[in-house]
């Protein structure tokens, strides 16, 4: 019956043989899988289920000189909305949720609206992946609440995060700056790209640890959202007060749940860096500035100009190494709004400029005339040119200067208030501030110029620094202007049509050599060239931080026994060196010394009545506006005394505010009053701001017992 | 020598158990239920999978046994009755009375909290009746062959209505076994291979199948152009058996298994929890225990004196190894994803009973072959 034919059995053996070809195909595919290509596969595994969870450090603290703690951090425990799930809820489910979460916030006594949920869920200042904070500060209650109930709440999170905080409120505010999200262009700035961060893998985040100069690699290690240095000492020093971000490595399962926690790095916070600021200098100079420039508003000089002082700014600076002691800008603002992002509304008000521009650091950012302080520059070319010598060294100043081969009107140019100071050599110029004895100086030099070349005084004031950049390491520095002949030219034949003439003149060779017409200068780079010569010549690089430490307890006092290390010094630059022959650097220092302790020195009655235990020697400007009252200036420096070095320079500008010698010069004397003779009072804590400023007002205004009486320019 | 008690003794069923089919079955199903539980440990609910399982195990063996005690000619017998009550199952599923599966598909009757696909029962009465039916002539003539290939392509096109693209595949391969070793001409075969590729090209080329089934059986071929849920599956199939190397993580301990990452892992991709936990080793120890029942299958229907007979072993052997291969490729990458279930290994009732009633008549061939 069977039919066991050679047929069949030849039939049944090739199904055989298909069979075993087909079990051999599955067992040498599993050992392809499983024995060679298992590295990338798994390695596709632990991308997978492994998240990289990145967790910023602490950022360092910043300390004064003396190591008293300006910028400190403090821990936020934050409720925050992560919109990606939430946008994928239904509407009304969504809204059920945020009434929720407003009610148990409330009844955990964190006032939150639901209307404030909904605001910020749809808050564009946020990228859309960011999460948005809606209670900031709460209490580690309600952190514990909200975590146990993870389920209830989707897509709400609790976070921790260190956040700035400012023991001395806005005091150095334009020299700290400020810290912000970071953004698109600064994430780029640092080599990190989308690609870069999707392919740090496990546990590889490269740190270069840099200095912070601009030469040097930035480090790379960000991701957005991070928080980054964006202005000021913040930004300037971000390499170093950044710490090293920590990294959570967790296991998710399919659905994305947190499984397992692999692997905790925890954060390292930054280094401390040490500013040059004195902060107790700081808020004297600061408290005097405001009180200075609110007395002045509302009031009108003798032409009837309002006395608006928009703004000032003062600087105090170590002429022996280019260290910055006090920078002073007003108005200023409170470095507190800021720490959770700022608002449109905010920022704009910030930058309206009715408000005074209150984020731009006046002094390094703002550009005036330097009026006669410029006078120095001048006193300068005129002396190492040669030209100031023998007869030409004196002249009789009768108040006014009959242009050279002038024809026609404006041939005649004067002193402020046409007044005679007689008898006139180069230092009895700087004291009673003669204009026409720079009026004559210019004059000559342009008619000269076959021999003395086109810009002397130009070439002076650029041994000084005029017209560069000083370098301090803070965004936002303004270089000046000092205008030459060729850059008249050049801009005329650029745009003819914007300008009268492309010709440089003998007038304009007089303006500028009395620090008018087209000259700029912003506060410190008058304050820099003035250290420079009260130094010996020694042109610096101004510096705003001293060193970089790393505590190892950051809870206890910096100052403490063996708990910093320093990590590196910040050397002070020489940038150039200003050469002096012969008796020319006396014959200056002499005018100088003189507007202070001359009878007829410009701030000789505006020091009196506000004397530092040293003499000091410098110069009042009072630079003119077209149709504004004039800048007020003083820079000057002290010990100003032979064989003494020089400790402090200070610069005082405040733009539409009267004449120099009445408004600024008192105001530079009583900033160092305090410091020269012993009796700086500490700056006060914000805890008790007011109280403590009204305090030192007191104190400074008893000793400005004979009123402030200065003289005119 | 041989008295009539000896001759009678040794045409005894009891005497031709196949031992070899009967403990590699048994390794596999403990194998089975291993993977089951591992598959769904991580669920709450996972103890509750092993345990109805196993009680399909029990239920599955007990017919097993029951299967091979009768003699196959006596099932073969009621081929006519068996093959109408499937095709009137499976065409009932289509009707409201059919619950709706996976992926959409209508393969399924509920009875209560009980569920089963009759297409299992249909793959098995069809083995049934196409080997009664050549098996009752020496020689498969024009007119058998049409008949036979009708009694495949009923089924197949039912099952296509479902649509379960795989299941119906496996008539089409069940039915190429059988018809090579039932002895249809040479001719004829080749002809129908012609037939069977132009249909195929003809099939993806139309519209007869649904985007997600055509994506699912080009997914191994053409990696970007399918959809990202089929890609998903192959990706995450292959990464868990491959990390799983040589030795594995160990039972509980593989990551894709551990954390849900293999989608229908319980059923479909159940492979690739031993791939992952249990490495090389253990998945390879299980397509060699697969090897051996198919060897065992495929040795019963060389022994079987009679055409009826060797056609069921080779109508099972098919349908066992297609749903191995299909299955296993599809956990490896090679092969198109498709829900066909790996035999006594995926989690679901009515495919471990059917591969149990399956291997069950393949030992009463083996038991009843000298009867």
């Amino acid at each position: 019956m069977a039919l066991d034919t050679d047929s069949t059995h030849i039939r049944l053996s090739a199904v055989g043989v298909v069979a075993l070809s087909l079990f051999l195909t599955l067992f040498m595919r599993l050992w392809f899988l499983q024995g060679i290509d298992r590295k990338q596969f798994e390695a596709v595994s632990q991308s997978n289920r492994l998240r990289v969870i990145h967790e910023e450090a602490p950022r360092g603290r910043i300390l004064d000189r003396n190591g008293k703690v300006i910028v400190d951090n403090k821990t936020s425990v934050v409720v925050s909305l992560d919109r990606e799930p939430l946008r994928k809820m239904k509407e009304s489910e969504r809204d059920r949720l945020f009434v929720k979460l407003a009610d148990t916030l409330n009844s955990l006594s964190v006032p939150v609206k639901v209307s404030l949920i909904q605001k910020r869920f749809n808050d564009t200042r946020y990228a859309p992946q960011d999460s948005v904070p809606i209670a900031e500060n709460v209490d580690d209650s309600v952190e514990i609440y909200l975590m146990e109930r993870t389920d209830e709440f989707p897509g709400v999170l609790v976070e921790r995060k260190a956040i700035r905080t400012y023991p001395y409120g806005a005091l150095a505010v334009h020299v700290l700056g400020y810290v912000g999200q970071i953004n698109d262009t600064e994430l780029a700035e640092r080599g990190v790209t989308s690609a870069s961060l999707s392919t740090s893998g496990v546990d590889s985040t490269t740190t270069t640890t840099s200095e912070a100069d601009d030469d040097v690699e930035k480090r790379s290690d960000y991701r957005p959202g991070d928080s980054i240095g964006k202005s000021g000492v913040e930004q300037a020093y971000e390499d170093d007060l950044r710490g090293v971000p920590g990294q959570r490595t967790i296991e998710v399962n399919a659905r994305g749940d947190l499984v397992d926690v692999v692997k905790v790095d925890p954060p390292k916070q930054g280094n401390d860096v040490w500013l040059s600021i004195d902060i107790d200098l700081q808020a004297q100079a600061e408290r005097l500035l405001e009180s200075r420039v609110l007395s002045l508003r509302g009031r009108r000089d003798e032409s009837g100009n309002r006395l608006n002082a928009p703004q000032g700014s003062v600087v105090v600076q170590d002429p022996r190494n280019g260290e910055i002691r006090a920078m002073a800008s007003f108005p200023d603002y409170d470095p507190a709004t800021l720490v959770n992002g700022i608002s449109q509304e905010q920022w704009e008000a910030f930058n309206d400029p009715n408000s005074g521009m209150p984020l731009v650091n006046w002094a390094i950012g703002g550009t005036y005339a330097p009026g006669s302080t410029f006078k120095l520059f001048s006193a300068y070319a005129g002396l190492s040119t040669g030209y100031l010598t023998g007869a030409n060294a004196v002249m009789i100043d009768n108040g006014v200067y009959k242009i050279e081969n002038c024809k026609g009107e404006k041939c005649e140019v004067q002193n402020a208030g046409r007044t005679r100071h007689g008898r006139v050599d180069l230092a009895r110029s700087l004291t009673v501030s003669s204009d026409v004895y720079y009026y004559r100086l210019a004059d000559k030099f342009w008619n000269l110029r076959e021999q003395f070349g086109e810009t002397p005084i130009q070439d002076a004031a650029k041994l000084f620094g005029m017209g560069a950049k000083t370098g301090i390491p803070l965004v936002g520095e303004n270089s000046g202007r000092l205008p030459t002949p060729a850059a008249r030219r050049e801009a005329y034949e650029a745009r003819p049509d914007l300008f009268v003439t492309g010709d440089w003149r003998s007038g304009d060779n007089i303006n500028m050599s009395i620090g008018q017409g087209d000259v700029l200068a912003t506060p410190l780079q008058v304050v820099n060239a003035y250290s420079a010569f009260a130094n010996g010549g020694t042109l610096h690089q101004p510096q705003v931080a001293i060193k970089v430490t790393r505590s190892k307890d950051v809870t206890i006092d910096v100052m403490a026994d063996g708990n910093t290390e320093l990590v590196r010094t910040i050397e002070s630059k020489t940038k150039s060196t200003i050469p002096f022959t012969g008796d020319h650097w006396d014959q200056i220092f002499r005018g100088l010394l003189g507007v202070t302790q001359d009878r007829g020195g410009t701030a000789y009655a505006s020091w009196h009545a506000n004397p530092t235990a040293w003499p000091m020697a410098g110069k009042t400007g009072t630079a003119q506006v077209r149709k504004k009252a004039d800048s007020a200036l003083f820079v000057g420096w002290g010990p100003a005394q032979p064989g003494i070095p020089p400790e402090y320079t200070v610069g005082v500008v405040i733009p539409e505010a009267g004449f120099g010698g009445v408004v600024a010069a008192p105001l530079a004397f009583q900033v160092l009053q305090p410091a020269s003779n012993g009796t700086l009072t500490p700056a006060c804590p914000l805890s008790d701001t007011t109280a403590c400023d009204l305090a030192a007002l007191d104190a400074i205004n008893k000793a400005e017992s004979s009123s402030s009486t200065g003289s005119r320019d | 020598m041989a008295t009539t008690f000896r001759s009678s003794d040794r045409t005894s069923p009891w005497r031709h158990v196949d031992m070899a089919l009967v403990g590699s079955t048994f390794l596999v199903s403990v194998f089975g239920l291993v993977m089951v539980f591992g598959a769904s440990r991580r669920y709450e609910s996972g103890a509750s999978y092993v345990v109805k399982q196993s009680a399909f195990m029990i239920i599955g063996w007990a017919l097993m046994a029951g299967l091979s005690l009768i003699d196959y000619r006596r099932i073969l017998d009621w081929w006519q009755v068996i093959y109408g009550a499937s095709l009137i199952l499976l065409g009932g599923v289509l009707t409201p009375l059919g619950s709706l599966g996976d992926y959409g598909t209508k393969g399924w009757y509920a009875l209560g909290p009980v569920t089963f696909q009759p297409v299992e029962i249909a793959k098995l009465a069809t083995i049934i009746a196409v080997a009664a039916y050549l098996g009752a002539a020496d020689r498969v003539d024009l007119r058998r062959l049409v008949v036979a290939l009708v009694m495949f392509g009923a089924p197949m096109g039912l099952t296509l209505m479902q649509p379960d693209l795989g299941s119906s595949l496996v008539f089409i391969v069940v039915g190429v076994g059988m018809l090579v070793v039932g002895g249809v001409d040479l001719r004829y075969l080749v002809a129908l291979a012609l037939v069977g590729v132009i249909g195929v090209v003809g099939i993806l080329q139309s519209d007869a199948l649904d985007q997600y089934q055509r994506d699912r059986l080009t997914a191994f071929a053409n990696p970007d152009g399918v959809s990202a849920r089929a890609r998903y599956n192959v990706e995450q199939a292959q990464t868990a058996i491959s990390s799983g190397g040589l030795t594995g993580y160990g039972f509980g301990r593989g990551p894709s298994t551990r954390l849900g990452y293999v989608p229908a892992q319980r059923t479909d991709f159940i492979f690739t929890v031993a791939g992952e936990e249990f490495g090389f080793l253990g998945a390879g120890t299980l397509l060699g225990l697969f090897g051996v029942i198919i060897w065992r299958i495929w040795r019963v229907a060389q022994l079987a004196r009679e055409n009826a007979g060797r056609l069921l072993c080779v109508g099972v052997m098919s349908m066992l190894l297609f749903h191995i291969f299909e299955n296993v490729g599809m956990n490896l990458g090679i092969m198109p994803i498709t829900g066909i279930p790996l035999p006594l290994v995926s989690q679901g009732g009515s495919a471990v009973v059917a591969a149990c009633v399956a291997i069950g008549l393949v030992q009463s061939v083996h038991m009843h072959r000298y009867a």
